[in-house]
C-alpha cells in the first residue's frame, strides 16, 4: 500500500467514525476498507452496518461504483458513498420507502442473476450494462415514488458530492470566500464548478 | 430580534436591564457547526427522520438540517393546538429567530403606513412614515444594511452598506424588466455587512465572508443578529443581566398602584418559580408569544388578559401571503459565473396597486429570487453514468433562475390566538389555540403573485417556465404578527403610538404584536426601528416620573 492510499484509507476509517455515529469500530473499519477495496465485495458484518445486510451492502457498493467509478478523480467507493447510503437509507426515510429500496434491491440481484451468475460475480462489463437498463428502464417509467435505481443513484451523488473528496477533486471548494463576485469568466476561474 | 434592541437601548440610557430568554444560552462567537465543512456534517446535510418527528412543524419550512438544528425548537414537547393549520416557527434560544432569519430589510414606506385609514381596513396607523423615518436610519447605521439607492416611493432608501453585485444573469433579467414590463429589480437588501461598520460599536464583528452559511450562525459577526450586535452592546454597558432558561409566563399587575410591577417565571429546567420585579417591561417574545403571555395575565382589572380592554388581543394575526411564483432554465451564459457564496438574492419590489395600477385587490407583494448555476442535483435523473458522469461533474452546470412572491396579508379579527387552559403543555402552562387562514383579498392576489412571475420570466426569454404553487398556510413565511396592534383609539387597539400598553402604560410591547398593517416586505427592520424608538420613549417617560 503506498502513501496516498494510505492516506486514503486513514480518510475513509475517520469517515466511518463520523457516519457511524463517531466511536470507530473493527467491525465499522473492515466494512468500509472492504467496502473501498475492489476484490473484496463481499460483505461488511452486519454488525456494523445500520440498515443494509452484509449481501445488500455488497452490490450497492458495485453498483455505486458503476455510477461513480474511480477515473482521474475518486470514485464512489473512495469517497465513502456505500457506507454514506447505509447510512441514508437508516436515518433519511421514511419506513415506506426503505422498504421499497428493498425490495427493489432484491428484484434487481434477482433479475440481474437471470443468466445463472449472481450480479457480484459477473464480468465488470456485463455488471455496468446492467445496471445501465436498470438505470434507463427506471428514468423510462413512474419516478413517483423513486424506484430504488433512482434512489441508489440519488443517495450516490449526495454521498459523493458532500465528501471531501467528491467535493475538492471536482470543484473550487472555497470554505471562506471573502467576497462574491456577480460576473466572472471561466476563463479565469480555477475550476469550472465552484462549490456553493 | 427586538429584545436585543431593547436591551442595548435601554441599557446604554443607563437603565439596569435584565433580558429573560426562555430558552438556552448562545453567546458569540460560539456556534457549535459554524465553521463545519460539508464532510463533517451527517447525513449529507440532509434532515433525519427523527428531526422531522421531533421538529415536525420546522420540518414544514425545509430549513432545519444537521448544521442549524439547534436554532429549532423542539416542536413535539411543545404542542399548541391549530385549528387551522398554522405553522408557529419558534427558536428557543438566546438571539431566537434573529440567529436564522433571513437578513433581508426593508423599509415600509409612507404607502404602507396610510394604507388602512384611506381603504378603511382595520384601524389606522397611529405612526406616519416620517416619525419613524430617524429611527430606521438609526438601527441601519448600527445594524449594517447592504443595499442600492433606487429612489422608489414604494420602497424608502436607508443608510446602505454597498449593494451585493447582482450576477450576469440577474443584471440582463433587470434590463427586460426594465424595457418589457417597466418593472424594477433591485440586488437584495440585506443585514450582511459587505464593508465594515460605519460605526465603532461593534468592535466583535467583521465584514461579510460570502461563506452563505448564516443559518448557523457567523463566527465573523457578519450578519447581524441579537447575539452578534445588540446584546454584546448591552453587555459592554455593565447594565444588562442577561438569564436564560427563563420563562416568563404572566405579567404581575397592581391594581392598587395600576401598574404593572414585574413578571412571573418558571425555569425551564428545574419548574423552579420566580417574580422578577421591574419599573418598566418590555415585551419582545414574538407576536404569539407576547399574546400568550399577556392572554394568561388575568386580574380583576383584566379578566380577558392583559390591556385587553379593547377584545383585541390575540388577533388581527398577520403573516406574508406565499402561494408560490415560478422558476425557469436559462439559455447560454455559458462562459461565466459567480465566486464567492452570495447570502442574498434579487427582489422585486411591488408594483401592483401602485401608481396607476388597480387590481381587484387591495395591496400589493414583491419577489425574492436568485438566478444560479446548477448543482449535483441535476444528474439525479439524468441517463449518463461512468466515465462519462464522471466529466460531466467538472463542468458547470446550466443556469437557472427562480422567484417566489411575498404578498400583504389584511388583518382580521377573526384571525386569531387565544388560551385553552384544559390542554397544559409540561410546565402545567395552557396550550395557545391558532386559527388563521387566508381570506378572499389574499386569494386573488395569489393568482396575480403566481402569473406575474411566470410572466416576467419568460418576458425575459427564459425558457421551461414553470409556474410554482405552494399550498400556503398562515405562519410559514414565519412573520406573524399583529396581535396586539398599535392605534390611537384604545377602544379598539392594545397598543399606542410609542407600543405602549394603552390600559398599563410602563408595559411596552415591540416585537412583531404591534403591527395594525402589514405590508410585503420582511418585517423585521421596522420592529428594530420601534423598539428602538419605543425604548428611547420609556427612558424619557421614567425621567419625567410618568411612568
Amino acid at each position: 500500500m503506498n502513501e496516498p492510499e494510505m492516506m486514503q484509507r486513514r480518510e475513509i476509517l475517520r469517515r466511518a467514525a463520523w457516519l457511524l455515529g463517531g466511536a470507530i469500530s473493527a467491525p465499522a473499519a473492515l466494512a468500509v476498507l472492504q467496502g473501498c477495496s475492489a476484490k473484496q465485495e463481499a460483505g461488511a458484518p452486519a454488525a456494523a452496518l445500520k440498515f443494509l445486510t452484509a449481501a445488500e451492502f455488497a452490490a450497492v457498493a458495485e453498483i455505486a461504483e458503476i455510477l461513480i467509478p474511480k477515473t482521474d478523480t475518486s470514485g464512489a467507493k473512495d469517497a465513502g458513498v456505500p457506507a454514506f447510503i447505509d447510512v441514508a437509507l437508516d436515518g433519511l426515510y421514511p419506513a415506506e420507502d426503505q422498504q421499497r429500496f428493498r425490495s427493489g434491491l432484491a428484484e434487481f440481484t434477482t433479475a440481474a442473476a437471470a443468466g445463472g451468475k449472481p450480479f457480484l460475480e459477473q464480468e465488470p462489463a456485463a455488471r455496468a450494462d446492467f445496471v445501465r437498463r436498470s438505470l434507463e428502464s427506471a428514468l423510462a417509467g413512474d419516478r413517483k415514488p423513486r424506484p430504488f435505481m433512482l434512489m441508489t443513484r440519488e443517495l450516490a451523488l449526495l454521498g459523493y458530492f458532500t465528501s471531501q473528496v467528491g467535493i475538492t477533486e471536482n470543484m473550487e471548494y472555497v470554505p471562506v470566500p471573502t467576497a462574491y463576485h456577480g460576473c466572472v469568466p471561466l476563463s479565469q476561474m480555477k475550476k469550472p464548478v465552484y462549490w456553493e | 430580534m427586538s429584545g436585543g434592541w431593547a436591551a442595548k437601548e435601554l441599557t446604554e440610557k443607563g437603565l439596569k436591564t435584565l433580558v429573560l430568554e426562555r430558552g438556552h444560552m448562545v453567546r458569540h462567537p460560539d456556534y457549535p457547526t459554524a465553521t463545519k465543512d460539508p464532510w463533517d456534517l451527517p447525513y449529507g446535510n440532509r434532515i433525519t427522520q427523527e428531526t422531522r418527528r421531533r421538529k415536525y412543524v420546522w420540518a414544514r419550512t425545509g430549513y432545519p438540517t444537521p448544521a442549524n438544528e439547534q436554532w429549532f425548537v423542539e416542536d413535539i414537547e411543545n404542542p399548541y393546538v391549530e385549528e387551522q393549520p398554522f405553522d408557529w416557527l419558534r427558536a428557543y434560544h438566546v438571539g431566537g429567530r434573529s440567529m436564522h432569519w433571513a437578513r433581508q430589510s426593508y423599509r415600509f414606506s409612507p404607502m404602507d403606513f396610510e394604507a388602512n385609514a384611506k381603504e378603511g381596513v382595520a384601524i389606522p396607523w397611529p405612526v406616519t412614515y416620517d416619525e419613524i423615518a430617524p429611527w430606521y436610519d438609526k438601527v441601519e447605521i448600527f445594524a449594517g444594511i447592504s443595499g442600492s439607492v433606487e429612489g422608489l416611493p414604494q420602497l424608502p432608501d436607508g443608510k446602505f452598506l454597498p449593494p451585493h453585485d447582482l450576477n450576469c444573469v440577474e443584471t440582463d433579467f433587470q434590463k427586460a424588466l426594465a424595457d418589457k414590463l417597466q418593472r424594477k429589480l433591485i440586488i437584495g437588501r440585506v443585514a450582511n455587512l459587505t464593508a465594515p461598520l460605519t460605526h465603532n460599536e461593534s468592535p466583535q464583528r467583521g465584514t461579510c465572508q460570502a461563506r452563505n452559511l448564516c443559518i448557523r450562525g457567523c463566527p465573523f459577526g457578519g450578519y447581524f443578529s441579537s447575539v452578534s450586535a445588540t446584546l454584546p452592546s448591552a453587555e459592554r454597558t455593565g447594565n444588562m443581566t442577561l438569564k436564560a432558561d427563563q420563562i416568563v409566563y404572566e405579567i404581575i399587575y397592581d391594581n392598587d398602584k395600576g401598574r404593572a410591577t414585574g413578571v412571573r417565571v418558571l425555569d425551564a429546567n428545574t419548574g423552579a418559580q420566580t417574580d422578577y420585579f421591574a419599573k418598566v417591561i418590555f415585551m419582545c417574545a414574538s407576536s404569539l408569544a407576547s399574546a400568550y403571555i399577556m392572554l394568561n395575565s388575568t386580574s380583576s382589572r383584566f379578566p380577558n388578559g392583559f390591556g385587553n380592554d379593547s377584545g383585541e388581543l390575540g388577533c388581527n394575526i398577520m403573516d406574508h401571503n406565499k402561494p408560490g411564483g415560478s422558476s425557469a432554465t436559462v439559455e447560454g451564459y455559458l462562459d461565466v459565473a459567480y465566486t464567492g457564496r452570495r447570502p442574498n438574492g434579487f427582489y422585486i419590489p411591488r408594483y401592483r396597486n401602485v401608481g396607476k395600477d388597480k387590481r381587484n385587490y387591495l395591496r400589493g407583494f414583491g419577489y425574492q429570487g436568485r438566478a444560479s448555476r446548477s448543482g449535483f442535483g441535476r444528474f439525479n435523473d439524468g441517463p449518463l453514468m461512468g466515465a462519462d458522469l464522471k466529466k460531466a461533474f467538472k463542468e458547470a452546470g446550466p443556469w437557472n433562475i427562480g422567484m417566489t412572491a411575498f404578498g400583504e396579508i389584511l388583518p382580521n379579527h377573526d384571525n386569531h390566538v387565544r388560551l385553552d387552559r384544559d390542554k397544559k403543555d409540561k410546565h402545567g402552562l395552557p396550550l395557545l389555540v391558532v386559527n388563521a387562514v387566508v381570506r378572499e383579498n389574499e386569494l386573488r392576489m395569489q393568482e396575480d403573485m403566481r402569473n406575474d412571475a411566470a410572466e416576467m420570466l419568460e418576458a425575459a426569454g427564459f425558457k421551461n417556465v414553470t409556474v410554482n404553487s405552494d399550498n400556503f398556510h398562515v405562519g410559514n413565511s414565519i412573520h406573524e404578527s399583529g396581535t396586539a396592534r398599535m392605534g390611537a383609539d384604545p377602544k379598539k387597539s392594545v397598543l399606542n403610538k410609542y407600543n405602549q400598553v394603552h390600559a398599563c402604560k410602563n408595559v411596552y410591547v415591540t416585537d412583531g404584536s404591534f403591527m395594525p398593517s402589514f405590508g410585503c416586505q420582511n418585517p423585521s427592520l421596522t420592529y428594530m426601528a420601534f423598539t428602538a424608538r419605543a425604548a428611547n420613549h420609556a427612558v424619557e417617560e421614567l425621567k419625567k416620573g410618568s411612568l
